[in-house]
C-alpha cells in the first residue's frame, strides 16, 4: 500500500472521509414549474451547491450525497416520499402475517457511460425527445437533460477544486495527481474515457448518482488496463491505488454514525464468471481487483467470484484462502451457470446480456443498467398452514401423497397469489415517484421517457423472496414419511397433534425430531418434496409478471433482519416438529441442526433443490466451517474440492463461517474480548458482538460442520 | 448377504486422501484399552443410554414390550424417549443399502480425488460382505480403502486386494508384551500381516500409529516401530495422538473408561521429528 493511500485508509476508517451535504436554497418560483421540472431544475441546483472532497491526498474526487430536499439517487432514496412512506408502514412490519416492505439493489451502466460519456446520454435523450409527442414525457427527458448536464457542471466544480488544491500542495507528487485529476475532469465525464485513470475516474465520479453496485469492472475496465499497462503509460502499482483509492470511498460514504458502517454487504461486485465469448473471464485485472481490496482494512465493498465450469482449480483455491485469511470477511462465492440460465430462461435476456451480470446488495443477481425490483418478503409457510389448519376434512380424504399435495399446491399458489398482489400494491405506491438523478444510466429509461420507479428500466427482473421454504418442505417430507410411507400414523392424528400445538403428543413429536426425513440429509423423500416444491412455484411463475411487465425470481435470502421470527409469529405448529410461533427456516441451507449427514448431503440437497433456476432470486446460502479443520492445508484443499464439487452440481452459492462454538459462547460473555470476530448474517456480515442476543444465539445453535 | 454397521459417515476429510465416505463396521476382535469407539467392539447392535439426557419420564418403560427386564432391540424405547437419551447402535445393512450412500457423494470423490473407507470395529471380520461391497465399489469406479487392525488371518487379505487401492494399517505398539498388555492380542499375526502386504499388495499403504500417554509416547517404542516400517514398502505414516472425546461412550454402553493420557502436543511434535529422521535413515 503506497503512503498516500496508507493515509486516505487511516481516514476511512476514522470516518473523516465522510462528506456532510450542503444545505440549498430554492427559488419558490420554482413551484409554478411543471413537477418533473422543477424536480431537475432544484436537483441541479443542489448538485451544484454541494462541495467536492478534495485533500492533498486526492486523485480521485467526485463523490456527493442527496438530502430529503430533492428525489435523490434511487439507491438511498432521500426525498421519494412515497418509498418513505411505504418503509414507515410496512418495512419489518408484516401486513396480514404475510408480507414486507423491502429494499431495491440496482447497478448502473458503467460501462456505457464509460464508453460514450454523458454527452452520449445527452444524444440519446435528443433521439428520444423526437419519438415521444406527450408533454409528460418530454418534460421527463427535458429534466433528465437538466440533470445530464448538472453532472457535467460538478465535474467542472470538482476540477476546479482539484486545481485550487494543486496549488497549495507541496508535495511534487501529491501536486501532479491533483493536476491530472483536474485535467481529466474537463474531459471525463462529460467525454469518453480513453484510459484507465479515466475510466475509474468516471466510475468514481458517476457512483454519486446511483450508489449501489460497482457492476463487473474486471471486465469493463480490463480493456483499458491492459492497453496502458501494454503501452506503459500506467504501472500496476498506480492502477492499484486508483482501485483502492475507489474502494475507500465506498466505505466513506457511509456515516461511522450509522451501523451500516460497520457491516459489509453493500456495494457488492463481481470478479470473474463467463465472457461473451463463453470462457472464463477471470484476469490479471480480477487478482489486482482482489488483492487491492484485501489489502484495505474496510469493510465495503463486498465481492464475489463468479466461478464457471472453466475457472482454474488454483483460482478457486487462491480467492478461497483469500477468504479465509479475511478478518473482515468481504468475500463470497457464486455458480455462473444457474445465474445465467435463470435470466435468459426467466428474465428472456440474450446470453450475451445475461452473462453480464453482477451481485448486487446482500446477494441479489442483477444486468448492468438494471434494477432488481425486489421489495417483497413473503411468509410461504402460510401455505402449508392453511392446507393443514382449513383443508382438514379434504386432506384427510387424501389416499396418497400425490392427492394431498394436489390440495396443497392450491394452497400454495393461492399464498403466492396474494403474496404478488401485495408486491404489485407496494410498486404501484413507490411508482408515485419519479427518480430523475438515477435513472438515465438504467437502459430503456431513456428510450421510454421513463423514470425507473414506473417500469423504465428494460434490464429488470422482479424479486419476491420466500421465507420458510425450507419450514414447507420439511412438513411435506414428514407427511410424507409418516402418513404416506411409513403410515405411523394418520392425517387425522397428525392434525389433531398440530392443532393441539403438539400437547399430548410429545412421542410422535420427538420421534419426527429424531427420525423424520429433513432436508439437507440428502436422502430421497426430502430431496423429493424439495423438488415437488420448485417444480410448482416454477410452474406458477411460468407465464407471471409483475403489473410493470417484470418477470419474477424467487428469492430465499434474509436480511439483517428477522422476518424469520416475525413471520414465525403468524404461523401455528407445522409438522416438521415445529411448535405456535416458533421462527420459521430462513435461506437454503443448514436448518438448526436438522441437517445431520455432513457437508456433502448438505450441499447436494442444496445443489439439487434449484434444477428449475427459479430460486434465483437474491439468495443465500451460509455454511459454518469449523476453524480448526482449515488450519491443516490439505483438509483447506479439501474444503476447496468440496465447494467446487458442489459448484459442479448445480449450487448457487456459499459464504463461510469459519468458527468454533467456544468462540462464539465465549464472545457472548465476554464480548470485550472479542470485538474482532465476524461472522456472516447472511448477505451482511458483522461482529458478533453487534448482533442482538438472539441472533447470536441462532448462530451459536445452527449446525457447526465439523469434519 | 448383510454386515452390522454402525455408522455411515459421508464427507469425511480424515480416513483416507481426498473427501470420502467412511463405513463402520461393528464387530473388533482386539479390545485396545484406550478405544474410542467403544460401541464397536461388539459386533451385535446395542442400546446406549445417554445417562444425563435421561429426565425419568418413564415413556421408555412404557413402550417396551418386555417390561424392560430383556431386550429384544426392537429399539421401541429409543424412539419413545422424548430426550433422545436412548438409542441403537448398529444395525443390519444390504449390499445395496451401503452401497446406495457410499454414490451418494460420487461427484465429491471424482473431484477431490475420495472415495469410500471401510472402516469399524474392525471391518475384515465380515469379510464376506467386504468382499462384495469392495468389489461393487470398484464395479462403480469408486476409490476404496480399507482401514485395519491386522489381526486378521492373511488369506482374508488376499480376499480383499484385488479391490482395494489403499490400506490404512494401525500399528500400535511393537513389542509383543507391551501389545497384549494395551489390547489382549498378541501383534504377530498384526506384523507378519504387515510384511506380507508389502509385499505383495500392489496398491498403497498408510500406517497409522495411535499415540496414548503413558503406553507407547515414548521413543523408544517409536523407534522400534520406524525400524520396522522402515524397511517395508509404506507411502505415508500417520501419528493419531489419543483424545478422551470416546469417554462419554463408555458411560453410555454402561462400560468403564480407562484413564490414559492426552500426549502433549509437543510430545507428538518431538515424536513426528524422530519418525521422520529415522525413515531419512539416521
Amino acid at each position: 500500500m503506497t503512503e498516500r493511500i496508507k493515509k486516505l485508509s487511516d481516514m476511512t476508517v476514522k470516518g473523516e472521509m465522510y462528506i456532510e451535504h450542503t444545505e440549498t436554497k430554492y427559488d419558490r418560483k420554482d413551484i409554478f414549474l411543471p413537477p418533473v421540472i422543477m424536480s431537475a431544475k432544484r436537483s441541479k441546483e443542489y448538485i451544484l451547491n454541494q462541495k467536492p472532497y478534495v485533500s492533498e491526498y486526492t486523485a480521485l474526487t467526485g463523490y456527493l450525497r442527496f438530502n430529503g430536499d430533492v428525489m435523490g439517487d434511487i439507491f438511498n432514496r432521500n426525498g421519494h416520499r412515497n418509498y418513505k412512506m411505504l418503509m414507515d408502514n410496512f418495512y419489518n412490519k408484516p401486513v396480514d402475517g404475510l408480507c414486507t416492505f423491502e429494499w431495491q439493489h440496482s447497478v448502473a451502466d458503467f460501462e456505457k457511460v464509460i464508453k460514450i460519456g454523458i454527452k452520449g446520454f445527452k444524444a440519446e435523450i435528443e433521439v428520444s425527445r423526437v419519438n415521444h409527442t406527450d408533454k409528460e414525457k418530454k418534460d421527463f427527458l427535458d429534466a433528465l437533460d437538466i440533470i445530464a448536464d448538472a453532472i457535467i457542471g460538478w465535474a467542472e466544480k470538482c476540477s476546479a477544486a482539484a486545481r485550487i488544491k494543486s496549488l497549495e500542495v507541496a508535495c511534487p507528487e501529491y501536486k501532479a495527481n491533483l493536476i491530472k485529476l483536474s485535467d481529466a475532469l474537463c474531459k471525463v465525464p462529460a467525454n469518453p474515457a480513453e484510459s484507465f485513470y479515466e475510466a475509474v475516474l468516471t466510475l468514481y465520479l458517476i457512483y454519486a448518482f446511483v450508489p449501489d453496485s460497482i457492476g463487473t469492472i474486471d471486465r469493463y475496465l480490463y480493456s483499458f488496463y491492459k492497453k496502458d499497462i501494454e503501452n506503459g503509460v500506467l504501472t500496476k502499482e498506480e492502477a492499484k491505488s486508483y482501485l483502492q483509492e475507489l474502494f475507500l470511498m465506498l466505505q466513506a460514504r457511509v456515516s461511522i454514525k450509522s451501523d451500516r458502517f460497520y457491516r459489509g454487504g453493500e456495494s457488492h461486485f463481481c470478479i470473474g464468471g463467463y465472457l461473451e465469448n463463453g470462457e472464463d473471464g477471470f484476469n490479471e485485472l480480477s487478482r489486482l481487483i482482489l488483492d487491492s481490496l484485501l489489502e484495505l482494512p474496510t469493510w465495503i465493498p463486498q465481492i464475489s467470484l463468479r466461478w464457471t465450469k472453466k475457472t482454474p482449480e488454483d483460482v478457486l483455491k487462491y480467492v478461497m484462502d483469500c477468504e479465509r485469511k479475511d478478518p473482515n470477511k468481504r468475500i463470497a462465492f457464486v455458480n455462473d451457470e444457474p445465474r445465467i440460465k435463470a435470466f435468459m430462461e426467466i428474465g428472456g435476456f440474450p446470453y450475451e446480456l445475461a452473462c453480464k451480470y453482477t451481485m448486487v446488495g446482500c446477494n441479489e443477481p442483477q444486468l448492468p443498467g438494471g434494477i432488481f425490483m425486489g421489495g417483497c418478503y413473503a411468509n410461504i409457510a402460510k401455505s402449508i398452514e392453511n392446507t393443514l389448519y382449513n383443508c382438514g376434512d379434504e386432506i384427510c380424504e387424501a389416499e396418497n401423497f400425490e392427492d394431498f399435495y394436489k390440495i396443497f399446491e392450491r394452497e400454495l399458489y393461492s399464498t403466492i397469489k396474494l403474496c404478488t398482489d401485495y408486491y404489485n400494491k407496494f410498486q404501484s405506491v413507490r411508482a408515485r415517484d419519479i427518480n430523475l438523478v438515477s435513472t438515465m444510466f438504467f437502459e430503456g429509461s431513456i428510450k421510454r421517457a421513463e423514470s425507473i420507479t414506473r417500469g423504465g428500466a428494460e434490464n429488470a427482473v422482479a424479486d419476491l423472496s420466500f421465507i420458510g421454504i425450507i419450514t414447507v418442505v420439511d412438513s411435506l417430507s414428514v407427511i410424507k414419511q409418516f402418513v404416506y410411507v411409513e403410515k405411523k400414523i394418520s392425517m387425522k392424528t397428525l392434525l389433531e397433534a398440530l392443532r393441539a400445538n403438539w400437547n399430548g403428543y410429545e412421542i410422535l413429536h420427538s420421534d419426527i425430531l429424531k427420525n423424520g426425513r429433513f432436508f439437507g440429509n440428502d436422502d430421497e423423500i426430502s430431496n423429493y418434496c424439495a423438488y415437488r416444491f420448485a417444480c410448482s412455484v416454477s410452474e406458477y411463475f411460468k407465464d407471471k409478471r409483475t403489473d410493470m411487465g417484470y418477470k419474477f425470481m424467487i428469492g430465499n435470502l434474509i436480511g439483517y433482519n428477522q422476518h424469520h421470527k416475525w413471520f414465525g409469529d403468524y404461523v401455528r405448529a407445522t409438522p416438521d416438529g415445529r411448535l405456535n410461533g416458533e421462527m420459521i427456516s430462513y435461506g437454503i441451507g443448514q436448518n438448526n441442526g436438522k441437517d445431520r449427514e455432513g457437508l456433502t448431503a448438505l450441499l447436494s440437497s442444496v445443489a439439487k433443490l434449484n434444477s428449475h433456476v427459479i430460486f434465483c432470486g437474491e439468495t443465500v446460502t451460509n455454511v459454518f466451517i469449523d476453524e480448526q479443520l482449515v488450519k491443516n492445508d490439505k483438509n483447506f484443499e479439501k474444503l476447496v474440492k468440496l465447494f467446487e464439487t458442489y459448484f459442479k452440481l448445480g449450487g448457487l452459492h456459499y459464504q463461510l463461517n469459519y468458527v468454533s462454538k467456544e468462540d462464539l459462547r465465549n464472545a457472548q460473555t465476554t464480548p470485550e474480548k472479542y470485538r474482532n470476530l465476524r461472522v456472516r448474517v447472511s448477505g451482511f456480515s458483522d461482529y458478533f458482538i453487534f448482533l442482538n442476543e438472539d441472533l447470536q444465539n441462532e448462530i451459536i445453535s445452527r449446525t457447526e460442520k465439523s469434519i | 448377504m448383510k454386515a452390522i454397521i454402525f455408522d455411515i459417515q459421508r464427507s469425511s476429510f480424515v480416513d483416507g486422501p481426498g473427501i470420502r465416505t467412511t463405513v463402520f463396521f461393528k464387530g473388533c476382535n482386539l479390545r485396545c484399552k484406550w478405544c474410542h469407539n467403544p460401541e464397536s467392539q461388539i459386533i451385535k447392535p446395542q442400546i446406549m443410554f445417554y445417562k444425563s439426557k435421561c429426565i425419568s419420564c418413564g415413556k421408555c418403560r412404557e413402550a417396551c414390550p418386555n417390561n424392560m427386564e430383556k431386550c429384544d432391540m426392537c429399539g421401541k424405547c429409543t424412539y419413545a424417549c422424548p430426550n433422545g437419551a436412548r438409542r441403537i447402535c448398529g444395525r443390519e445393512y444390504t449390499i445395496s443399502e451401503v452401497l446406495k450412500e457410499i454414490l451418494k457423494d460420487k461427484a465429491f470423490y471424482e473431484t477431490s480425488g475420495g472415495g469410500v473407507t471401510f472402516s469399524g470395529g474392525e471391518c475384515m471380520l465380515q469379510i464376506d460382505f467386504l468382499e462384495e461391497i469392495l468389489k461393487k465399489c470398484k464395479e462403480n469406479k469408486v476409490h476404496t480403502a480399507v482401514d485395519t487392525a491386522g489381526c486378521i488371518p492373511w488369506e482374508y487379505f488376499l480376499k480383499i486386494m484385488p479391490y482395494t487401492n489403499l490400506f490404512l494399517y494401525d500399528v500400535k505398539c511393537f513389542s509383543d508384551k507391551l501389545h497384549i498388555l494395551g489390547t489382549n492380542y498378541s501383534n504377530k499375526l498384526i506384523l507378519e500381516n504387515l510384511k506380507k502386504l508389502s509385499d505383495e499388495f500392489l496398491g498403497d499403504i498408510i500406517i497409522r500409529i495411535p499415540v496414548i500417554g503413558g503406553f507407547n509416547d515414548d521413543t523408544a517404542e517409536i523407534r522400534k516401530i520406524c525400524g520396522f516400517i522402515k524397511s517395508l514398502r509404506i507411502k505415508n505414516t500417520e501419528i493419531l495422538p489419543y483424545h478422551k472425546m470416546g469417554e462419554y461412550k463408555y458411560e453410555a454402553l454402561g462400560m468403564k473408561a480407562l484413564k490414559y493420557k492426552v500426549p502433549d502436543p509437543k510430545e507428538i511434535k518431538r515424536l513426528k521429528e524422530v519418525f521422520c529422521n529415522i525413515q531419512q535413515g539416521e
